[in-house]
């Protein structure tokens, strides 16, 4: 029961972590169409980009906050700079997913060769730690949890009640239907690069929090659990996103703790294969 | 029809236009023009260009010579937001709602150039149009009726007041009784409330009924205009929908 | 020193072009984006590794792994070939007709990202991250040979070498293959291909397999060359090395293949040897570098010339000299006879009523044809029972039972949202049913699927253009036909020798086909490159190549001119006189009035009416539908 409860306690963490960083990929792919496997790469640049600043002997949350509009910025360079003259051109899906990985090598490997191949770590006290029962949980690790708590609450009140949160959901159901209705949806799709980049650089320094140390390869291995909660929840389904972060969390974490940690991503890629096999829609997604 | 519409009303008037998607035009020199209380319908077989010419009236597909001017504008290969903003209201054939919003979410997509205070109370006039819509608000567009779509499709034009519309086909896919009472009630209205209204239709007699004039498509280019009760009463226009020396097209046939 | 140094070149070149070709064999030729190759890689090299190694007790288990055969040379050479093709296998199922390309490479990406954490993390299996080292180098050891360790690593590249020359022989005879052209067409249109004939999981299959095989071979040889192999070699960034290679050198062409291997992975390795190593450069950034740069290659390569340094070349075809020009007359075969295709045992034109053969398929609703007399129903080449079809809660067709008769040019028009294509997409298996049968030449084909209804010569060409735009004419109507013996895996291995007799005898009715129809100057013209109107003809042209029984056109004479409709429509009528059935979807009334008898009037997903155009303008329903509706 104790291992039980600790397991959960990691599980709630990489969930909320994994739930900011797969909401931000479902709602970018869900709305600009492109697949962007670079995201990975962008969220450890945003941990590096609060690592400096959090060198310079600012407090790490002052550095989220650089992450975050960093990651910002450079999501929206991204798209303008590359994906959208591709697509333009009318490139073929699977050739922007070939694009996104060399950008993948672009960002990652630049990223290294700016900070150096050795792991580094936040200087950041982690706070007190609570137990309740066997659940034991730092302050940073709540505040992780109540970070995503508070993304999730917040995507949902943009998507559900603003009018841009309703014109991305329009532009990703029917682009040249919203066009008719006046909508920029140009427009639209830069706000959606800047404010999903701003959660991928979100997602980015909580992770960098929650693994302790990291370095620039970092997330190679996390931006399988985020395919994996997008595809489970169906690939541009903001709903679908969280649910199947929750999943895919807590059932890697609980499972690490039963089997051995080495191989807690094999429920992720299982879950992964069996969808992608079965029900390429995912979970929420409309059936074929 | 109860409720009230004031509809600013705006003439088309399209000159030569020639359209394509790429390869051979489909539609070439087109002349048109439609004015403000008017019902102007577009009719003729498949294939004639109909669709393709409100689709670059509308901007979706480029015109690549030719002028478009609506009001005092000239539109022209425009941007199809910036001709939802000059108050032109384009209804697609098919993918005409955004099916995974919710019909009031729809109808709020279709006011998205009003202020924020303006939105309900447009709605509400929506919803007296169309008093279906009304206790459905909630619903997934996506899960509609073939009518209740195309009500919702025009209820969404209609929140931005246009002075222009442009609606294709939209009795297609609907049961007859139904294509009757959308075209007499609704289409019309919109003229009678001070709109111009440029409407593409299959069921050819149906929407000479409710037009002051009418264009015959065929092979991309204007074949006969005229007013219903001229173009009925040419023999030649039946067969411009069935070929042949036909026109004997009376119902007394049996085979 | 300098020759050890040029052995490595030419044993990594070896090494990094059977790879690509392998890759560009898939990626390039098959159109597979297969993101996990190298995992196969890995897996030959693991295969090879563990089929030379002694069994792990006899080190001292400083390293543990499973196997351990101690095998002499050339076993785990081909051990690593087999092995890479056979764990191709569990994949397919990735890359079959349900999922969309992209996400089937992310599977595919991710599976690599995964198999590799497993195999660091799991020691007792390929001792873990430290990686297997020790790996017997062929034929060292047992001294039959007893070389000189120049003269041996000169043997080995010239045996590396040697096998890089045969896999490109390999894949450039399947390539040049009209089974390679089948390749081709799925990569440029699957859907089309398929309905032509052509077994997608089959052919996609073969391409994972033998793609697999051979950089299960380059594993293996880089493996026992270098006797060391563990997970960081085989990151799934190497992957992307491979394609960035492929993409640059040319993807479809296998030389660019090899020249793209030599300018990337090789290329790379040896650029960086000539930078001036200094102890104020970081660690790593050398190598970073290096990825970064990879990265910007395949971006900028793909935005600057996406076809490669050595683009796929065209395939220019003629027929060989000597032969006579087909003669003019008959240059069309008659189409098959009808029963060609059924099974041995039945007997020739007995088509049994449908009603009796339908039994097996459970209780099929009594319709007004059925009822008729079996004599009308001998002659029924193709015929539906109450077929219904609905999107989204949508009746598209609803509940429609037609029979389409032996040799005759039966017309489908209708209004827009008839249903018209959408019965047709279902009578060859393009779209499921929702319910309904469909009955072919007196069997229940409604679960068949596409591929194989084609087979049975039943034949569609689609309303929307769908040559294949990077074959010229001549290969699209080539691609048609079926039966060439070229055009399974193993005949294209068994060489130009076997099936071209078959493809001259396909390139004379091609040419005839060309001739017919006036394009004979487009035959080497890529299809992608013709007009509107050009490559509708090229489609109807390859579907007649298909030798069906039973065509299904839907719009053949969209945006073509008015003079040139009129011609096809007087091949087609002769066609008919010849043998053939034809269903055509046509909206230009005046083309059914000239050719179709009878016409099959469609609106709002029923059968309203059918007759001759002349019957049909008389019935007031008819009138009804195109005008009131």
């Amino acid at each position: 029961m104790t291992i039980f409860l600790s397991s959960l306690g990691f599980g709630l963490v990489t969930a909320s972590v994994l739930a900011i960083a797969s909401v931000g990929f479902t709602l970018q792919f869900g709305v600009t169409d492109v697949l962007n496997l670079a995201y990975g790469a962008i969220m450890i640049a945003g941990a590096f980009v609060a690592y400096v600043v959090n060198q310079a002997g600012l407090s790490v949350w002052v550095g989220l906050v650089a992450a975050v509009i960093a990651c910002s910025l450079g999501s929206v360079l991204l798209n303008s700079g590359v994906y959208t003259p591709f697509q333009r051109r009318g490139t073929s899906p699977i050739t922007m997913v070939i694009v996104s990985l060399g950008m993948t090598l672009i960002i990652e490997f630049g990223v290294q060769a700016l900070a150096g191949g050795t792991a580094v770590s936040y200087t950041m006290s982690q706070g007190t730690t609570f137990h309740a029962g066997g659940l034991i949980l730092s302050v940073v690790q709540l505040v992780v949890i109540a970070l995503s708590l508070l993304v999730m609450i917040g995507v949902h009140g943009l998507l559900r009640y603003t009018r841009l949160g309703k014109a991305m959901r329009a532009t990703a159901a029917n682009k040249s239907l919203a066009r008719n209705c006046g909508i920029r949806t140009n427009r639209v799709i830069t706000v959606t690069w800047a404010l999903t980049g701003g959660l991928c650089g979100l997602a980015g320094v909580v992770f960098a929090m929650d693994s302790g140390s990291f370095d620039a390869t970092a997330t190679d291995l996390f931006l399988v659990l985020i395919l994996a909660a997008v595809f489970l929840g169906g690939p541009g389904q903001a709903y679908g996103a969280m649910l199947g972060a929750v999943i895919i969390g807590l059932a890697t974490e609980i499972s690490a703790a039963y089997i051995t940690a080495d191989y807690k991503y094999v429920v992720a890629f299982v879950a992964l294969l069996i969808i992608l096999g079965v029900r390429p829609t995912g979970l929420l997604g409309a059936r074929t | 029809m109860s409720a009230e519409l004031a509809l600013p009303g705006l003439p088309l008037r399209a000159e030569k236009v020639t359209a394509g998607y790429g390869g051979d035009p489909v539609i070439r020199d087109i002349t048109l023009s439609a004015d403000p209380g008017e019902v102007v319908s577009l009719v003729g077989p498949n294939g004639s260009g109909k669709s393709t010419l409100l689709k670059s009236l509308a901007g979706v597909v480029r015109v690549s010579s030719g002028t478009v001017r609506v009001g005092d504008r000239d539109l022209t290969n425009s941007a199809p937001e910036d001709i939802a903003r000059a108050a032109v209201g384009y209804v697609p054939q098919v993918d005409d709602v955004f099916s995974t919003l919710s019909v009031r979410e729809n109808l709020e997509m279709g006011g998205y150039l009003l202020r924020r205070a303006q939105v309900a109370g447009r709605i509400g006039r929506v919803l007296a149009i169309f008093p279906r819509l009304g206790s459905m608000l909630g619903r997934s567009a996506g899960k509609l009726s073939g009518g209740e779509r195309k009500m919702l499709a025009m209820g969404r034009v209609l929140m931005l007041d246009p002075g222009l519309f442009l609606l294709d086909e939209p009795t297609a896919n609907l049961a007859p009784i139904v294509a009757a009472e959308l075209l007499t009630e609704h289409v019309r209205h919109l003229a009678t409330s001070g709109a111009a209204v440029l409407i593409v239709e299959q069921r050819a007699k149906a929407v000479l009924a409710i037009s002051d004039r009418s264009y015959v498509l065929g092979g991309g280019e204007v074949r006969m205009e005229g007013t219903p009760a001229e173009l009925s009463g040419r023999p030649d226009f039946v067969e411009s929908f069935l070929g042949g020396r036909g026109a004997a097209a009376a119902p007394s046939g049996d085979a | 020193m300098n020759a050890f140094y040029l052995i490595n070149l030419l044993v990594y070149a070896a090494v990094d072009a059977m790879a690509c070709l392998g890759l560009s064999q898939q990626f390039g030729v098959a159109g597979v984006t297969n993101f996990g190759f190298i995992i196969f890689q890995a897996a030959g090299g693991y295969a090879a590794a563990v089929l030379a190694l002694p069994h792990d007790s006899a080190n001292g288990g400083f390293q543990s792994y499973i196997g351990g055969w101690n095998l002499p040379f050339p076993l785990p050479w081909i051990g690593a070939a087999v092995v890479g093709g056979l764990i191709a296998v569990p994949f397919t199922f990735l890359v079959g007709r349900r999922l969309r390309g992209d996400f089937a490479a992310v599977g595919l990406l991710v599976t690599a990202v995964l198999l590799n954490l497993l195999v660091t993390n799991y020691r007792p299996l390929l001792n873990g991250d430290a990686g297997l080292s020790l790996i017997p180098t062929p034929l060292r050891g047992d001294n039959v040979f007893s070389v000189q360790p120049v003269g041996y690593q000169w043997l080995f590249t010239v045996a590396a070498v040697v096998l890089a020359a045969a896999v490109y022989l390999f894949v450039r005879r399947i390539t040049a293959s009209p089974y390679g052209r089948s390749l081709r067409a799925m990569r440029d249109n699957d859907m089309v291909a398929d309905s032509l004939g052509k077994n997608l999981l089959s052919l996609r299959t073969a391409m994972l397999v033998t793609g697999g095989a051979i950089a299960g071979l380059s594993g293996g040889i880089l493996v026992t060359y270098i006797t060391t192999w563990s997970p960081a070699a085989w990151g799934y960034a190497e992957t992307v090395v491979l394609f960035a290679a492929v993409i640059i050198g040319g993807a479809g062409n296998h030389l660019g293949a090899i020249l793209g291997a030599i300018l990337v992975p090789v290329g790379f390795e040896e650029i960086t040897r000539f930078i001036p190593t200094s102890n104020n450069l970081p660690p790593n950034l050398i190598p970073s570098l290096q990825w970064v740069a990879i990265g910007l290659l395949i971006v900028v390569f793909l935005w600057v010339r996406p076809q490669g340094i050595l683009p796929e070349r065209k395939r220019v075809i003629r027929l060989p000299a000597g032969s006579v020009p087909a003669a003019r007359a008959g240059a069309v075969p008659p189409p098959r006879p009808p029963d060609a295709r059924v099974p041995a045992g039945r007997p020739p034109d007995a088509q049994v009523p449908a009603a009796r053969t339908v039994d097996a398929g459970g209780p099929a609703p009594q319709t007004e044809e059925q009822r008729r007399a079996p004599t009308e129903a001998r002659d029924v080449m193709l015929e539906t029972l109450d077929v219904a079809r609905e999107f989204g809660g949508v009746r598209a067709v609803a509940g429609v039972s037609i029979q389409v008769r032996k040799g005759r040019l039966t017309g489908l028009i209708g209004p827009n949202g008839a249903g018209k294509s959408t019965l047709l997409a279902m009578l060859a298996g393009t779209l499921p049913v929702t319910s309904g049968q469909i009955i072919y030449q007196g069997q229940d084909i409604t679960g068949t699927p596409a591929f194989r209804r084609a087979r049975l010569g039943l034949v569609r060409t689609f309303q929307l253009a769908s040559e294949f735009k990077r074959l010229t004419v001549m290969e699209n109507l080539l691609s048609g036909v079926p039966g060439n013996r070229g055009d399974t895996f193993r005949g294209s291995l068994l060489g130009k020798r076997y099936w071209q007799a078959d493809e001259t005898a396909a390139i004379a009715r091609a040419e005839a086909l060309l001739e017919r129809f006036g394009l004979e100057q487009f035959a080497n013209h890529y299809a992608g490159d013709l007009s509107g109107g050009q490559r509708r003809l090229v489609e109807i042209m390859r579907a007649l190549m298909a030798e069906p029984a039973t065509l299904l056109l839907d719009e053949p004479m969209a945006g073509v001119h008015p003079n040139l409709a009129r011609r096809i429509g007087r091949e087609l009528v002769a066609l008919c006189e010849e043998g053939m059935t034809i269903l055509m979807v046509e909206h230009e009334l005046a083309i059914m009035d000239e050719f179709c008898d009878p016409v099959v009037v469609m609106a709002e997903g029923a059968v309203l009416a059918e007759g001759t155009m002349e019957q049909l303008r008389g019935r007031s329903e008819v009138v009804e539908a195109y005008l009131v509706g």
